[in-house]
C-alpha cells in the first residue's frame, strides 16, 4: 500500500499533527479589559452584536428596544439574537473558549462571577458618566456588578422572590388565595384543601425543588446559601430537614410531577393546572402569554415565612448587561447598554418584564400599568421583610440551582429518597464547586 | 487514471530500469532526474488528498488527540488544562449518574438494536415477494430512516406519547390507561426504543438485497426435503444473510450506542424524568458545557470510544462461528 517514498510520508504526517497540536495548545490567552471610555463616533458605520435569554415575548421587545435605538443612531445597527436560559450559557461558555463572545450581552448575577474575574467582560468603569449616565441609579445598585472595584455588569432590572397565585381559578374552586406570609405549613395546607376541591387543579408544585425557597428558609434563621468564601452555607441536616418538610405534600397534593415534565418549559401555573406557584416577581409577562389568563387574574403575594419577622427576603438584579473585553465597537455597545438601561421609551416597552427598572429615568417612563404596577406595588409592600444582598453567588452558582431543582424534580417523581438526594446534592456541589 | 496510464508506462518500459523512456530515472544530459511516472502520480494522489487530509488533521484527528490529553486533566475552559492522571476514570466508576447513563445506554442497545433489526428482517421478508404495493411500502418503510434522527421528529414524537397525544388517547380507547409517557420515568425507554424501531427502513432494505441474493434452488431443494417454513428460515435464510446480518447488527449498535439527538429533544437536554433519558452522550455533553467539567466529558468521551471499539472487536470476533460467506459472495 505505502509507496517508496512511504517514510517521507509518515514524517510529513507527524510533523501536521504535530503542528496542529502545538497550535491548538496555545490556547487563546485571556483578554484584558480594555482602558478608558472610548470614543463614540456619530459617523462611522458599525454592527454590535447583542444577544439575550428570552421567550418570544421579550424577543418582541427587545426588536422594538432596538429599532428604537438604531432611530437614534442611525450610524449603528444592532444584531439581536436569542436563546432560552439554560442554552445561553452554554453557548456564551463556548464562545468565550473560542474568543468570540457577543459585543453586548445580557447577563445574569450567578455568572458574573465566572466571565468577570477572568478578564472576559468589559470593564464598564471608565464609561460610566460619557458613554453611560449613571445618574440615575442608585449606588448600591450599581455595585451590584463590580468585581475588585471594577464594574463588569451594568444592572438592568430588579426582582425579588414572590408568589403568584390566579385568583379567578380560586374563586371558581372556592376557595380563598392564600395570604402570603405565614408559616410554610399553613402553605401546605392550603395546597391540600385546593387539590380538594380543585377537580383536576392542584394548589401548587412542590415549591422544596426550588433552591430559591431553600434559601428563604436559610434566611429566615439567619444564614445564607453561600458564604462570603464561596462555600454552601449549610450542611446535610439543613437539607434534609427541608426536603422532609414537604413528604406530606408529595403524596397527592401537590401538581404531579409527570405532567410537569409534559408540559415543560411552560410551568404548572402556565398551563392553569395550579393555582400558585412561587417564582420572580417578573414572570408574570410570560405566565400571561402562556397561559392566557387575563391581567386581573394575577395576583401577588408575599412567600410564607416561619418567622414573622423575618428579613429573608432581598432585591435581586434580575440581569444585568455586559460587554465582550474583545469587542471592537466598545463606544457603540456602551451607548446601547446606556439605551437599554435609562431610556423611559424603552421603559415603556418592557415595563416590568425584566424586572423593576433599576434607573429611575426608565422607572417613570415605564408608567407601569397592570400587571407591572402589580410587580412595583408587591416590591414596596415587601419593603419590610427586605434584607441585606446575600454574598455574590460563587462560580458554579447556576448549576447548582439546577441540580438542586432537578433532584427535587426527581423526589416528586418517587424515584429517589431524600436521603439520596442530599448525598448526590452534595457530592455535586463538592464537585462543582472546585471546579 | 492511474492504472491505466501505470499499465500503459509497464507496457512502455519496464519500471526502474536504466533505458531511456519516456517514465525513466534516468539522469538526462545536465538536468535534475526527472520523477517516475508512478512517484508523479503517487504525488498528484496525495496533492489530489490535501483538502481531506488538513480536514482530518484539522478537524478529527487533531481535536481526538487532544481530548485524549484533556481526559486527563481538570479543564474548565477558562483556566489552563490541570494535569490530574486517572483521577476522571475513579470519578467515574463512583459516580451515580455515570452508572446510571450506562445502565441506560445498554438498555437501549441491547434492547433496541435486536428489535429493530428483527422487525427489519419481518418487513423484508414480507416485501420479498413481488406484488403490487411492494415498491411504495419499500419507499413508505424506508422513509422514516431518513428523517428518523431529525429534530422535528423527535418534537412530534414527544407530542405524541403526551398524556393527551394519540397514542394514549388510542390506548385508552382499548382501555390501557397509561397517564402519558413523556413524564413518565418508566415509560420514556419504551419510547425511545419505539423511535429506534421505527426507523427500521435502512437495516430493512439491506435485507431485502440480501435476501434477493439468495439462489432459489436453495429453497427448492428444502421444499424437495419436505422442509416447512420455519425450517427453510432457520437452515437457508439466516445462514446466506448472516453477512448482511452481520453488518446491520455492527452498524445498528455502533449507532444506537451514540444516540444524542432525539433524546436531548425528547428530555428537552434535561435528560429526561428523574433522569430516565440520561444516555451516555447526553450525560456527557451536560457535564461538558452545563458543567464545563472538560476534563471529565473528555475522558467518558474516550471510554466510549474504546467500549465500541471492543464491541466492534468482539462481533468481528465471534462473527466466524456463525457468518457464513457463500462462495460466491466476494
Amino acid at each position: 500500500m505505502f509507496y517508496k517514498h512511504s517514510r517521507r510520508t509518515v514524517t510529513a504526517v507527524a510533523v501536521t499533527a504535530a503542528a496542529v497540536l502545538a497550535l491548538a495548545g496555545c490556547a487563546a490567552s485571556g483578554p484584558g479589559a480594555s482602558e478608558g471610555g472610548s470614543e463614540f463616533d456619530p459617523d462611522a458605520e458599525v454592527t454590535v452584536n447583542f444577544t439575550w435569554w428570552g421567550n418570544d415575548d421579550r424577543a418582541q421587545k427587545y426588536n422594538e428596544a432596538i429599532a428604537l435605538f438604531e432611530k437614534e443612531y442611525p450610524n449603528v445597527t444592532v444584531n439581536g439574537t436569542f436563546t432560552d436560559f439554560p442554552a445561553y450559557w452554554e453557548k456564551r461558555t463556548t464562545e468565550a473558549a473560542g474568543g468570540g463572545l457577543p459585543d453586548v450581552m445580557q447577563f445574569d448575577y450567578s455568572q458574573m462571577d465566572s466571565f468577570g474575574s477572568r478578564g472576559l467582560l468589559y470593564n464598564l468603569t471608565p464609561e460610566y458618566g460619557t458613554n453611560i449616565d449613571v445618574d440615575a441609579i442608585p449606588e448600591s445598585a450599581l455595585a451590584v456588578g463590580d468585581i475588585d472595584g471594577k464594574s463588569y455588569g451594568l444592572i438592568s432590572s430588579t426582582n425579588a422572590w414572590a408568589m403568584f397565585q390566579d385568583k379567578t381559578l380560586l374563586s371558581g374552586i372556592g376557595v380563598e388565595p392564600y395570604e402570603g406570609g405565614t408559616s410554610w405549613e399553613d402553605y401546605y395546607e392550603w395546597i391540600g384543601e385546593v387539590t380538594a376541591k380543585g377537580n383536576g387543579v392542584t394548589g401548587g408544585a412542590d415549591p422544596t425543588q426550588r433552591i430559591q425557597n431553600f434559601e428563604l428558609s436559610l434566611r429566615q434563621a439567619g444564614g445564607n446559601l453561600y458564604t462570603d468564601e464561596g462555600e454552601l452555607g449549610f450542611d446535610e441536616d439543613d437539607l434534609t430537614t427541608f426536603w422532609e418538610s414537604a413528604n406530606d405534600i408529595r403524596e397527592g397534593d401537590i401538581t404531579p410531577q409527570q405532567r410537569i415534565e409534559e408540559l415543560f418549559p411552560v410551568s404548572g401555573f402556565g398551563a392553569n393546572i395550579a393555582a400558585s406557584e412561587l417564582t420572580w416577581d417578573n414572570f408574570g409577562a410570560g405566565y400571561l402569554a402562556d397561559s392566557g389568563k387575563a391581567v386581573d387574574d394575577l395576583v401577588l403575594t408575599p412567600p410564607p415565612t416561619d418567622d414573622a419577622d423575618a428579613k429573608d427576603l432581598y432585591l435581586k438584579p434580575s440581569m444585568l448587561l455586559a460587554m465582550s473585553s474583545k469587542t471592537e465597537v466598545g463606544a457603540a455597545g456602551a451607548k446601547l447598554i446606556d439605551f437599554l438601561t435609562n431610556d423611559p421609551d424603552v421603559g415603556k416597552i418592557f415595563g416590568a418584564s425584566r424586572g423593576i427598572p433599576a434607573s429611575e429615568t426608565q422607572r417613570e417612563g415605564a408608567d407601569l400599568a397592570g400587571q407591572d404596577a402589580n410587580v412595583a406595588a408587591y416590591e414596596e409592600s415587601i419593603a419590610d421583610r427586605l434584607g441585606d444582598a446575600p454574598p455574590l453567588p460563587p462560580e458554579g452558582a447556576a448549576s447548582i440551582e439546577q441540580k438542586f431543582w432537578d433532584l427535587g424534580k426527581s423526589l416528586d417523581l418517587g424515584v429517589i429518597t431524600v436521603d439520596e438526594a442530599v448525598k448526590q446534592f452534595f457530592d455535586e456541589a463538592e464537585i462543582t464547586l472546585n471546579n | 487514471m492511474t492504472t491505466t496510464q501505470r499499465q500503459a508506462s509497464q507496457t512502455a518500459a519496464p519500471l526502474g530500469s536504466a533505458s531511456a523512456g519516456p517514465g525513466s530515472t534516468a539522469p538526462r544530459a545536465g538536468g535534475r532526474p526527472k520523477l517516475s511516472e508512478k512517484k508523479r502520480d503517487g504525488i498528484a494522489g496525495y496533492l489530489f488528498l490535501t483538502p481531506w487530509l488538513i480536514g482530518f488533521f484539522v478537524l478529527t484527528l487533531g481535536p481526538m488527540l487532544i481530548s485524549l490529553y484533556l481526559a486527563f486533566t481538570k479543564y474548565n475552559l477558562f483556566t489552563d488544562p490541570e494535569w490530574i492522571g486517572f483521577d476522571n476514570f475513579t470519578r467515574m466508576f463512583n459516580d451515580p449518574q455515570f452508572q446510571q447513563s450506562v445502565q441506560i445506554t445498554l438498555t437501549y442497545v441491547l434492547v433496541g438494536t435486536p428489535i429493530k433489526l428483527a422487525a427489519a428482517l419481518g418487513v423484508a421478508m414480507l416485501l420479498n415477494y413481488r406484488s403490487k404495493g411492494t415498491g411504495f411500502f419499500r419507499s413508505a418503510f424506508y422513509a422514516p430512516s431518513l428523517i428518523g434522527a431529525s429534530v422535528s421528529v423527535a418534537i412530534v414524537w414527544r407530542a405524541m406519547f403526551n398524556s393527551d397525544g394519540p397514542v394514549d388517547t388510542g390506548l385508552g380507547f382499548v382501555g390501557i390507561d397509561l397517564g402519558g409517557w413523556v413524564g413518565n420515568p418508566s415509560l420514556v425507554m419504551p419510547m425511545m426504543i419505539l423511535l429506534a424501531v421505527w426507523q427500521f427502513g435502512a437495516p430493512m432494505v439491506i435485507f431485502l438485497a440480501g435476501l434477493k441474493q439468495i439462489p432459489g434452488e436453495l429453497y427448492e431443494a428444502a421444499d424437495v426435503d419436505g422442509a416447512g417454513p420455519w425450517r427453510k428460515f432457520r437452515s437457508v435464510t439466516l445462514p446466506m444473510l448472516s453477512p448482511v446480518i452481520f453488518f446491520n447488527l455492527l452498524l445498528e449498535m455502533i449507532g444506537a450506542f451514540q444516540i444524542f439527538a432525539s433524546a436531548f429533544i425528547i428530555s428537552s437536554g434535561t435528560g429526561g424524568p428523574a433522569g430516565s433519558t440520561n444516555f451516555y452522550t447526553i450525560y456527557l455533553y451536560q457535564r461538558a458545557f452545563g458543567d464545563l467539567q472538560m476534563g471529565y466529558a473528555s475522558a467518558m468521551a474516550w471510554l466510549l470510544l474504546v467500549v465500541v471499539g471492543i464491541a466492534a472487536f468482539v462481533l468481528f470476533r465471534t462473527s466466524k462461528f456463525w457468518v457464513h460467506y457463500g462462495g460466491d459472495l466476494k
